[in-house]
């Protein structure tokens, strides 16, 4: 990086423009542990900051990588062309929870944890739920319009999001959307920043619709002996007219995975597993599970387990919770996919990918959100075997295939990053393709926000 | 970087994020260099060869309380405390320790006779200091500015020391072993006293351990293995030589050292390991050397009353969190001081010491333990009891700084309360 470019930020920022290698190791990840370094590290405390490093980047030509909690699994945060890292964490105010008009309005370094329970608090809910809600930030969470365990019920990240306000590529802050329940005024640019990955603008406020706090929640944990049961039993669910707030399917190579680190005692036979949730009134919830036992039994469930109290439930979720994180004890390196078939669909794709695995000789580890029909595909590798590699990656394509052949989508909830733009096209064709690129071009001219993202002639080689 | 189980080590992280949710120094940085998945990172790229600055390194890497609370949440449990204190040993080798912390570490604590000295001399010295503050806990000084940051209180120390404090011959053979520590013995020598008149309650002859050299820990994490080994090889060898039955700690700190740490300085096959595991087989926290004895049975009633719910715990981080052992010290209390011990708000949150965090950064050491001692006096709490020196020390001094009437004690301190009470 130009000497005059960290000049000009080290006015801006002072000691809050990090230089250290030592600081610059610590923004090179995130969650898919792939590294590039920055050439800086930036902690905005406000729009106005965001926007003149933005200003600055367009006058010497430098990257600029958005970067929430670095918790991503598609690459989004990772500075692939080096540049700068503005880092979001010091911009964590939530501004005001307005209980009348059901609405939030937040500073993009907020924790969605942090979020979810201060609207608690008051008796309101932020219903997204991504598995790393703990630590990952709402800015994060929009850019790459993060899904999450409750979506099958009440959406995703976007449906949420009813304005923001956003630095573009050119410097300029751009307010989008209304504070109101509708609005229809204009093009919807706000769903149009929604899942950018941080491409487009850099999310500097958001304005996020609240819900009232469901009453009471009870939570279910069926065995069945195998996925083709499980798949059924979620379908009937469906059938059933009820609408649970998780359907979170694990098949048995997920289930080996935890139980190798946290032993949960499972019945005999278990091949496939079922972690359902309701929420709603005390005597909706009561039903409703009642109800949920009866259909997975009728299914071939092994056994239920039910719990309502918090801890109970706690215990329940802790075999699905665990998951992501321990499948780095069964091999070093995972090439983790998260494609979304037709509900309908989900007993066939789990078919292919179970003859899928044995036909290439590969690890493959399957759960996810079975309510949506997304599923996170973990194909397992050392990292150290090239044919190996070669097999997983032949694999992953052959998933892609698979899952755009069956009218899904490669990506439920990741983003495409660094992982898929290879296979961007392949879902979208080159049209879809080419206006995304005209757009690009709309909110970002000089190509100063998040290089090498989403694009393949852009994309880093997947690695 | 060296050390070979480092990259076996550090290579479970899966760098998700989990650490930040529950660091203790996380929301006083507001930067990844602060927590555990950051640490790891710049270990990797310094064995990987990338490290431009071995002392930038080892200066993040002492940026840590090791209050082992990231280590507790992650899903990979990775072993974060063993990273960091081994990342700070490896990298001591290349940067050096200061030359005061080796003459400390190294000569002074390693011997019962030095340690003496050297309190006796800071004793005689710290009646020049000018402003004293008297706390529910005993007199305080105020601490030169400049020396060791700003605001700094110490406890007034005694003229004699709990072991100087005991008969020739006294306490020198016994069932039970009593292993004080440093800080019980020669700056709270009544915490000292009472756990050792308590663990004599129990009715089994009890020895105290004299030859104690410090348990080691200092060292340790000042990445200086060799003082840290010193002290350990030494103490353990003492320890098993004497042949007692269980081997009782009243500090959480000292216990970690002689339960875990002592197996990642001895190494396997060495006679000094076998100590390591005679010891460590026999080492128990006072609290639960109190249950497991009985002696709390001879307890009367305690009295009902006007002080139900002033008296919290807190929990050490070393004792409730790594070693698991919350449960007993509340048995305990629940049994010698009846009602009056209620759940502290904040109970389980770090005191903010760190041993030599808080001397290096006391700015921040006394944020994190001022808003913790804060925390539980504004929900109530008007004694807080704990398990550990540091944790005493810390809390003591920050009472002094905010609130004086608040009383911070060993748990020690209310059974023997309870027991002798007139």
């Amino acid at each position: 990086m130009h000497a005059d470019a960290l000049s000009a930020l080290g006015n801006l920022f002072g000691d809050r423009l990090r230089t250290s290698l030592e600081t610059r190791i610590c923004y090179s990840f995130d969650a898919t542990r792939k590294t590039f370094l920055p050439d800086a590290v930036v902690y905005p405390i406000n729009a106005e900051e965001v926007r003149q490093t933005v200003l600055l980047a367009n006058r010497y030509r430098f990257p600029v990588v958005p970067r929430g909690a670095g918790s991503g699994f598609s690459g989004g945060s990772l500075p692939v062309r080096g540049g700068v890292v503005l880092s979001t964490e010091r911009m964590d105010r939530i501004v005001t929870v307005d209980t009348e008009n059901l609405y939030a309005v937040v500073e993009p370094g907020v924790v969605t944890g942090t979020l979810k329970e201060e609207a608690r608090k008051k008796g309101l809910f932020y219903p997204p739920d991504p598995a790393s809600l703990k630590f990952s930030t709402v800015g994060g969470n929009i850019a790459e319009c993060s899904g999450g365990m409750s979506a099958v019920k009440y959406g995703v990240t976007r449906d949420y999001v009813l304005g923001l306000e956003a630095v573009l590529g050119t410097g300029e802050l751009l307010r989008t959307g209304v504070a109101t329940a509708k609005g229809v005024v204009g093009y919807d640019l706000t769903r149009m920043l929604v899942g950018s990955e941080g491409t487009l603008g850099i999310v500097t406020r958001a304005t996020l619709r609240l819900m009232p706090l469901p009453e009471t929640a009870a939570t279910l944990l069926a065995f069945f002996p195998e996925n083709r049961k499980s798949a059924d039993a979620v379908n009937a669910i469906v059938a059933a007219r009820v609408t649970p707030s998780a359907m979170e399917l694990m098949d048995r190579t997920a289930i080996d995975c935890v139980q190798a680190l946290m032993p949960v005692p499972l019945p005999e036979g278990t091949g496939s597993a079922l972690l359902l949730e309701v929420d709603g009134p005390e005597a909706q919830v009561a039903r409703e599970a009642d109800l949920l036992t009866e259909v997975c039994r009728a299914h071939g469930a092994i056994e239920v387990r039910r719990a309502s109290d918090a801890q109970g439930r706690d215990e329940l979720w802790k075999l699905r919770r665990s998951i992501s994180p321990a499948l780095l004890r069964v091999a070093p390196v995972k090439l983790n996919e998260d494609i979304v078939v037709p509900r309908s669909r989900l007993a066939d794709m789990f078919a292919f990918l179970s003859d899928l695995s044995a036909r290439r000789n590969v690890r493959i580890v399957n759960f996810g959100h079975a309510g949506d029909g997304n599923i996170h595909v973990n194909i397992m590798i050392s990292g150290t075997d090239a044919d190996e590699t070669r097999r997983a990656e032949e694999a992953v394509a052959e998933v892609f295939r698979k899952t755009v052949e069956m009218g899904g989508t490669i990506s439920g909830e990741h983003g495409v990053g660094i992982s898929k733009a290879p296979f961007l096209e392949m879902e979208v064709g080159p049209l879809g393709v080419a206006v995304m690129k005209r757009l690009k071009a709309c909110f970002d001219p000089n190509g100063i926000l998040n290089p090498g993202k989403i694009f393949l002639d852009e994309a880093a080689v997947r690695g | 970087m060296r050390d070979p189980d480092l990259k076996a080590l550090t290579g479970l992280c899966a760098k998700c994020g989990t650490c930040r949710t529950v660091c203790t120094l996380y929301p006083e940085r507001k930067a990844e260099i602060a927590v555990a998945r950051g640490k790891v990172a710049l270990i990797e790229a310094a064995m990987s060869g990338e490290d431009g600055d071995a002392a930038a390194v080892q200066e993040a890497l002492t940026d840590c309380l090791l209050c082992g609370r990231c280590e507790r949440a992650c899903p990979n449990q990775v072993l974060v405390e063993e990273i960091v204190m081994k990342g700070r040993a490896d990298l001591a080798e290349e940067v050096g320790i200061p030359a005061w912390k080796r003459v400390l570490f190294g000569k002074v604590m390693a011997s019962p006779a030095a340690t003496e000295i050297a309190r006796k001399a800071a004793a005689a010295g710290q009646r020049l200091l000018p402003g004293k503050i008297p706390t529910a806990s005993g007199l305080h000084y105020r601490f030169p500015d400049g020396l060791g940051g700003e605001g700094r209180t110490i406890p007034k120390l005694p003229a004699k020391g709990f072991i100087e404090s005991l008969g020739k011959g006294e306490a020198a053979t016994g069932e039970v072993m009593l292993f004080v520590g440093c800080v019980f013995d020669h700056v709270f020598p009544e915490v000292g006293r009472a756990a050792y008149e308590t663990v004599k309650a129990s009715g089994k002859s009890v020895a105290v351990f004299r030859d104690a050299a410090c348990c080691g820990l200092p060292a340790m994490v000042s990445g200086d293995r060799r003082s840290a080994t010193g002290c350990a090889e030494a103490n353990v060898r003492r320890l098993r030589a004497a042949e007692p039955g269980a081997i009782v700690f009243p500090c959480g700190s000292c216990l970690l050292m002689f339960r875990r740490n002592v197996f990642s300085l001895i190494p396997k096959g060495t006679p000094a390991y076998d100590d390591a595991v005679s010891v460590a087989d026999r080492a128990v926290d006072y609290a639960s050397f109190l249950l497991s004895s009985g002696v709390l049975d001879r307890l009367p009633d305690p009295p009902p009353g006007e002080k139900v719910g002033e008296i919290g715990y807190h929990d050490p981080c070393h004792l409730s969190g790594t070693l698991g052992k919350g449960p007993e010290a509340r048995e305990v209390l629940s049994r010698a001081v009846g009602p009056a011990f209620a759940e502290m708000a904040g109970a389980d949150l770090c005191c903010g010491y760190g041993g030599t965090f808080n001397v290096r950064d006391y700015p921040t050491s006394a944020r994190i333990g001022g808003n913790k001692v804060a925390v539980a006096a504004r929900a109530g709490t008007k004694v807080i009891s704990t398990a550990c020196s540091g944790c005493v020390l810390q809390m003591r001094d920050m009472a002094a700084r905010t609130d004086p009437s608040v009383r911070v004690v060993h748990i020690a301190e209310l059974v023997h309360q309870a027991l002798f009470r007139k």
